[in-house]
């Protein structure tokens, strides 16, 4: 436990004494003030007359406003999370580090844990911004606590989904620009699949002509697919979530998520015992 | 306090080590000599338990390197070839977090950080950054690394590479001193300085050990006798070695 901490440490640490932690913090704050300002806008202009909205009464607050906001910087998060991992163990492979830290009387958990914490880390400082903001609405309006809290919890775990995605990228490649360029790659993979998953019918696709037996193996095998590729996407799960309707499945998704991927990175790091070269 | 046994390293199919067998005991000071990419790298990494070994059993102080890591490791100190360190971070937050992980009580820590920077000549370098450092002072901070906890046996990797002759003498004499109360296992390309430190010299070449040399077997009266000895001894052990492989094949 101590030791995670001290990775974690200096791992944190290291987010602010190279530009990264900055550049990464600095962009989010934009990104999430022009949001808040989009959103706000929006806002405003339905209740002051909504029924052009096709609104009977002022549109809620929490439905239109925060939750669109916050799943808004959940998938911010998701464009900088690589920034924030792809050091992670890529850099120590290139750096040579590496050699010290799997020397050290450290366990691979300890090892992986400190950094993911340290990248949680870094996910807590920009909800730190969100903070700011959610507090300025806080301050004029009544906020309903269940739709914030499960909302900012949603973009939490967002990013320690993609995180853990980011870390297990790390650990399989040694150049920062490949890891980075790699989650990024499969995180907007998994944004599109979502968008894609929208479009794929929802009956039985296989024309009628096939045998019966045939058609209802494909039904079942389509189910799978699209059920698979719909649950896939990231913010869909956000979007309920975040307007404080919980279900168990989106509660699961995103610790499921990370668990697969820091596994994942277990096993990658353990590999270095049973690989035949260095 | 470190026995290899039989431990043969392949890379893909390029083999670095080929059955290798030696033995540490308490208190030794070891030289490993030999060529460019003879393996002596690559069986510090394997003792270390950075990289495992293809076949063999490698040992620190009776624990099995591969089965039980966390034990060798707790009583290794490692300074790597080329001295990797995290450029960003100043000269007394890395000993401290290394001290840290090497589970030094957080009251102790400070002391034994600087007795380690008193130890390596690092006095008043505390707030210095890893990145701008000589070639020099990386090479002190990673023995310094190497000498926290004060683990009972030290790997050092060509310790005295890079550096300037003032600090190859003063680095000779604390490895010397360090031979005192430590089990010493050290790399180098140059032959008096193995003369100077070392009561025994393991000499490989293409992964194999081809001879090993007690100090004391050399008659010179100086130092400098002594390596002009083993120079002749490590060119002939070469030279068998080359003159056997060429007959084999």
């Amino acid at each position: 436990m101590r030791n995670t901490w001290a990775v974690c440490k200096r791992e944190f640490a290291s987010y602010f004494s190279t530009p990264v932690g900055y550049a990464a913090a600095g962009i989010f704050a934009a990104l999430a003030g022009l949001g808040f300002a989009v959103y706000f806008i929006d806002y405003a202009t339905m209740s002051q007359s909504p029924r052009l909205y096709g609104f009977t009464t002022a549109p809620d607050f929490e439905e239109t406003m925060l939750s669109p906001y916050l799943v808004f910087c959940g998938q911010m998060i998701m464009f900088l999370s690589p920034l924030l991992t792809m050091r992670l163990i890529a850099e120590e492979r290139h750096r040579g580090t590496i050699e010290l830290l799997l020397t050290y009387p450290l366990r691979d958990r300890e090892v992986i844990f400190g950094k993911y914490l340290a990248s949680l880390g870094m996910v807590a400082v920009l909800l730190l911004f969100v903070a700011v903001q959610v507090a300025l609405v806080g301050y004029y309006t009544r906020v309903e606590p269940a739709v914030l809290l499960l909302g900012v919890l949603t973009v939490f775990l967002m990013g320690a989904a993609f995180s853990s995605l980011g870390l297990f990228v790390s650990s399989i490649t040694r150049n920062q620009v490949t890891s980075g360029t790699l989650a990024f790659g499969l995180c907007l993979l998994l944004y599109f699949t979502g968008i894609m998953g929208e479009y794929l019918p929802k009956t039985n696709p296989t024309p009628t002509a096939w045998p019966d037996m045939a058609r209802a193996v494909a039904g079942i095998l389509y189910g799978l697919f699209r059920g698979f590729v719909t649950e896939l996407d990231l913010d869909a799960h956000a979007k309920q979530m975040a307007q404080g309707i919980v279900r168990p499945s989106d509660l699961v998704y995103y610790p499921l998520f990370s668990i697969f991927f820091l596994f994942l990175t277990f096993r990658a790091l353990e590999s270095r015992n049973w690989r035949s070269g260095s | 306090m470190i026995e290899v046994q039989g431990v043969s390293k392949y890379y893909g199919t390029i083999p670095a080590l080929r059955d290798v067998t030696f033995q540490v005991g308490q208190g030794e000071v070891i030289g490993f000599l030999g060529p460019n990419g003879a393996g002596k790298s690559t069986t510090m990494r394997i003792l270390t338990g950075f990289t495992p070994a293809s076949r063999g059993t490698a040992r620190v102080a009776g624990f099995e390197v591969h089965q039980s890591p966390l034990e060798v490791k707790r009583r290794v100190g490692y300074l790597p070839e080329r001295v990797p360190l995290y450029d960003e971070m100043v000269v007394g937050a890395f000993l401290r977090y290394v001290a840290e992980i090497k589970g030094i009580a957080r009251a102790a820590r400070t002391t034994e950080v600087g007795r380690a920077m008193e130890r390596c000549g690092l006095l008043g370098m505390e707030k210095r950054t890893l990145r701008n450092l000589s070639k020099g002072y990386r090479q002190r901070v990673g023995l310094a690394q190497a000498l926290l906890g004060s683990p009972p046996v030290l790997i050092l990797d060509e310790p005295t590479v890079g550096l300037d002759p003032r600090q190859i003498i003063e680095i000779r004499k604390m490895i010397a001193e360090l031979g005192q109360d430590h089990t010493v296992l050290l790399s180098t390309h140059i032959l008096p300085e193995v003369a100077m430190v070392c009561q025994r010299v393991l000499i490989l070449n293409e992964g194999r050990i081809v001879a090993e040399n007690r100090m004391d077997q050399f008659q010179g009266g100086d130092a400098e006798a002594r390596a002009r000895e083993l120079e002749s001894a490590f060119m002939a052990a070469i030279t068998r070695d080359r003159a056997l492989e060429e007959g084999a094949a």
